[in-house]
């Protein structure tokens, strides 16, 4: 196939990284004031490295430590979904919407079949709403978890025990999903018009311990890192997010909600039972990783607030539309429809186009990360390397939903 | 796990006053300790990688096997789990990481995706199953599998390693070169 | 700054009115989609003016772009592009329809910067191109992919599967 010993041609991203110091320093910025030449170097941050959580290829062009240009590439886990789409059912598709973006796997679902439930004029049940936004936000806390727990693991690998100790807790919340839809992960459990399964006996006894456990977890998660003074100062204004920014590239989620902007797809396009629930919309002022982070912390709190109103209001009922009970084909009728769902990392939506047939037409996801990933070059440029590794931890990206 | 491994009466402190000797093969030895030391690569690429990471951690504690060294470069490794779908953009990019390990080197193709393709096995940019691009020697079937699951895979790794043997096979019969009449035509082809 | 959403509330039979009023003749078919989404068709030329305007506009400026679409409709092709106004916390869905042997529209990455990744996405899956875009590459396939996979006549070739 190749030869292992031969140094491989640049392909198109590293072209263009040369390419971009030719210009820069044929335009003569390619010495400082002293007249000392720049000495460019363009590193492969390849598809496999530990701090990139998942495939994605960051081509770095290094000045000594200081990073000039970043261009990312993405496509190494591209598992053709969109195409997909086009070869399976309304039904079977759910599975393979699981998939998107594997660490909040019930919140993809719930943005998917959100949107066939719009185009095929279905409502849920009641009782199954209020299902669907327990095991969402159960989902959003497991989900921070992995993702602040990776962040801090980034800044010293595994230094910091925040990782053990939330994965620890992590398997609690997954132990509830086991024994709701009998998966750890990917859970196949929404359905159009409601949720696969009813609470088993004694669940609303176990998700009340844990939401009586957690806090004092979180408090323990917080006294590890937030007082600080390596954190601190690795996190504290670095990697700023400006509103343009995001009013630019269309970020949303933590990344938004940490520059100031009270911008939560629960509160400004109400889905589901949330304009019944009371709960915050967690925002900071500065826009840097420390507020990510803390963006992510306080939202953890608010998603056990919402639990526990739920699990109070919970009504009693069916779970299914009685007349959406196997055999599970839904025919949707001509039109297109999308629905924005707020996934922990920002606003995750599918567009779906149906032509009457048992098959999508069209399926066009809207996925958070790829939109966040665009900032990248800019946000990661001017700083260390080490910076960036924390910057880059710091949004928060799942590549399952980059490249589906 | 390998008879010969269950058959070994571990030397108590008591026992260090009598004369103890055990006489054994450097197979049996190395593969031994080879089997209980196994530093795996994190060649995570999708949704298995997680699974994987929660097997490393506190409830799954993959470090009972000795395999809790994971090393995120190839240089380091024996044993590299692919967990996640493989697709014609990665494939060569694998292929290099797996001729970068040193040997003896293991692989183990963790979930449905990485067996044959998964749920996506049609898809125009998937490749069905890792074993296309390196060779594998343990497949671990789900989607993800759980740690559970992963952890039997490591142990029928474990038992595969033991029959590793140390001192390779003898090279193939020599094939002395043509005589010495034949010209430069050969000599160019030697 | 202080970007709030929903400064500037309207029904939306009054934002439909007012897209009609200020865009006559080049927004066409102007229909709401319930809750908060007017669906709307554009044609290629005037793609970019409408956008700018769309934009720049003081009451209801749609700021941000969520993403853009490529469709394959057989006869045509489509470029959908969903973008939001934080004035009055509505989404906008353009339509613009491209010839089938000539799919080809101005980029507007200049106006929404955010169109970047969108358009060399639907580049490299359905093959619009968009005119006037900085770096128009593949971004999710390899370089060397031969077809554009979401089209409805695209053939799986055996080129792109080396590794079979």
């Amino acid at each position: 196939m190749y030869d292992q010993f031969e140094t491989p041609e640049p392909d198109e991203a590293v072209k263009l990284a040369l390419r971009r110091i030719e210009e820069s320093t044929a335009h003569g910025e390619g010495s400082d004031a002293a007249g000392l030449e720049f000495n460019e170097v363009v590193v492969n941050m390849g598809p496999q490295h530990p701090s990139t959580h998942g495939v994605l290829r960051l081509v770095v062009t290094l000045d000594g430590e200081l990073v000039k240009d970043v261009i990312p590439v993405i496509g190494y886990l591209h598992r053709c979904k969109e195409k997909l789409a086009e070869r399976r059912t309304y039904f079977q598709y759910i599975p393979i919407v699981d998939r998107t973006e594997y660490l909040a796997s019930i919140n993809c679902e719930w943005g998917y079949v959100m949107t066939v439930e719009k185009l095929a004029g279905i409502r849920p049940t009641r009782r199954a709403e209020f299902i669907r936004v327990i095991t969402g936000e159960l989902m959003r806390i497991a989900s921070h978890l992995v993702a602040v727990g990776t962040f801090t693991a980034d800044l010293s690998p595994l230094g910091t025990a925040m990782v053990f100790y939330m994965f620890r807790d992590r398997e609690q919340i997954l132990d509830l999903m086991e024994e709701l839809t009998g998966a750890r992960m990917m859970f196949n459990y929404y359905r159009f018009g409601g949720v696969r399964y009813d609470l088993p006996d004694g669940w609303v006894e176990k998700c009340r311990e844990f939401l009586e456990m957690f806090p004092a977890k979180i408090k323990e998660y917080e006294a590890l890192v937030d007082t600080n003074a390596v954190f601190l100062q690795r996190c504290q204004g670095k990697g700023v997010i400006t509103q343009q920014d995001v009013v630019d590239y269309g970020i949303t989620g933590p990344n938004a909600r940490a520059s100031g902007i009270e911008l939560d797809l629960r509160r400004s396009r109400p889905y589901s039972v949330y304009p019944e629930l009371d709960f915050e919309v967690c925002v900071e002022q500065h826009g840097d990783i420390f507020d990510r982070y803390r963006v992510r912390m306080d939202e953890m709190r608010e998603s056990l607030k919402i639990i526990e109103q739920c699990l109070d209001m919970l009504p009693k009922g069916p779970v299914q539309l009685g007349s959406l009970r196997a055999p599970y084909v839904i025919t949707p009728p001509p039109g297109s429809a999308y629905v924005g769902q707020e996934n922990p990392r920002g606003e995750y939506g599918t567009y779906i186009e149906s032509d009457g047939s048992r098959y999508p037409y069209r399926l066009k996801y809207r996925d958070p990360c790829f939109c966040n990933l665009q900032l990248f070059p800019k946000l990661l440029s001017g700083n260390k390397i080490a910076d960036a590794v924390a910057i880059s931890g710091s949004i928060d990206l799942v590549l399952g939903g980059i490249d589906r | 796990m390998s008879e010969r491994i269950k058959a070994v009466r571990y030397p108590k402190l008591e026992h260090f006053s009598e004369p103890n000797v055990i006489t054994t093969t450097a197979d049996f030895v190395f593969s031994w300790a080879r089997s209980h030391s196994v530093f795996p690569f994190t060649y995570g690429l999708a949704c298995c990688a997680i699974e994987m990471l929660s097997s490393g951690f506190a409830r799954f504690d993959v470090a009972r096997y000795g395999m809790e060294v994971f090393r995120p470069t190839p240089r380091q490794c024996d044993l590299m789990i692919v967990a996640g779908t493989l697709n014609e953009k990665m494939a060569p990019v694998l292929k290099r990481l797996y001729d970068q390990m040193s040997e003896p080197k293991w692989v183990i193709s963790m979930g449905a995706c990485a067996t044959s393709g998964g749920p996506f096995y049609d898809g125009y940019n998937v490749v069905n199953g890792v074993d296309k691009v390196v060779p594998v020697d343990v497949y671990i079937p789900g989607c993800p599998p759980r740690p559970e699951a992963l952890f039997q895979g490591l142990l029928e790794l474990q038992g595969k390693i033991q029959q590793h043997k140390f001192v390779p096979e003898k090279p193939a019969a020599f094939e002395p070169a043509p005589a010495a009449g034949a010209g430069p035509a050969t000599a160019d082809e030697a | 700054m202080g970007l709030v959403v929903g400064s500037n509330p309207m029904s939306m039979d009054a934002l439909a009115a007012l897209l009609v009023e200020r865009f006559a003749g080049d927004l066409d078919d102007v229909r709401i989609q319930e809750p908060d989404t007017i669906v709307a068709r554009c044609a290629r030329e005037k793609l970019k003016d409408v956008a700018a305007r769309l934009k720049a506009d003081p009451e209801v400026g749609y700021e941000t772009l969520n993403f853009v679409a490529g469709v394959d409709h057989g006869t045509s092709f489509e470029s959908i592009y969903h973008v939001y106004s934080w004035k009055t916390n509505t989404w906008v869905e353009l339509h613009v329809e491209l010839p089938r042997a000539e799919p080809e529209v101005d980029t507007v990455c200049d106006i929404w910067p955010a169109a970047d990744w969108h358009e060399r996405e639907s580049w490299d899956m359905v093959g619009i191109k968009y005119l006037g875009h900085p770096d128009l590459r593949r971004i999710l396939l390899k370089d060397d992919f031969i077809g554009h996979p979401l089209r409805k006549d695209y053939v799986d070739l055996a080129e792109n599967h080396p590794h079979v």
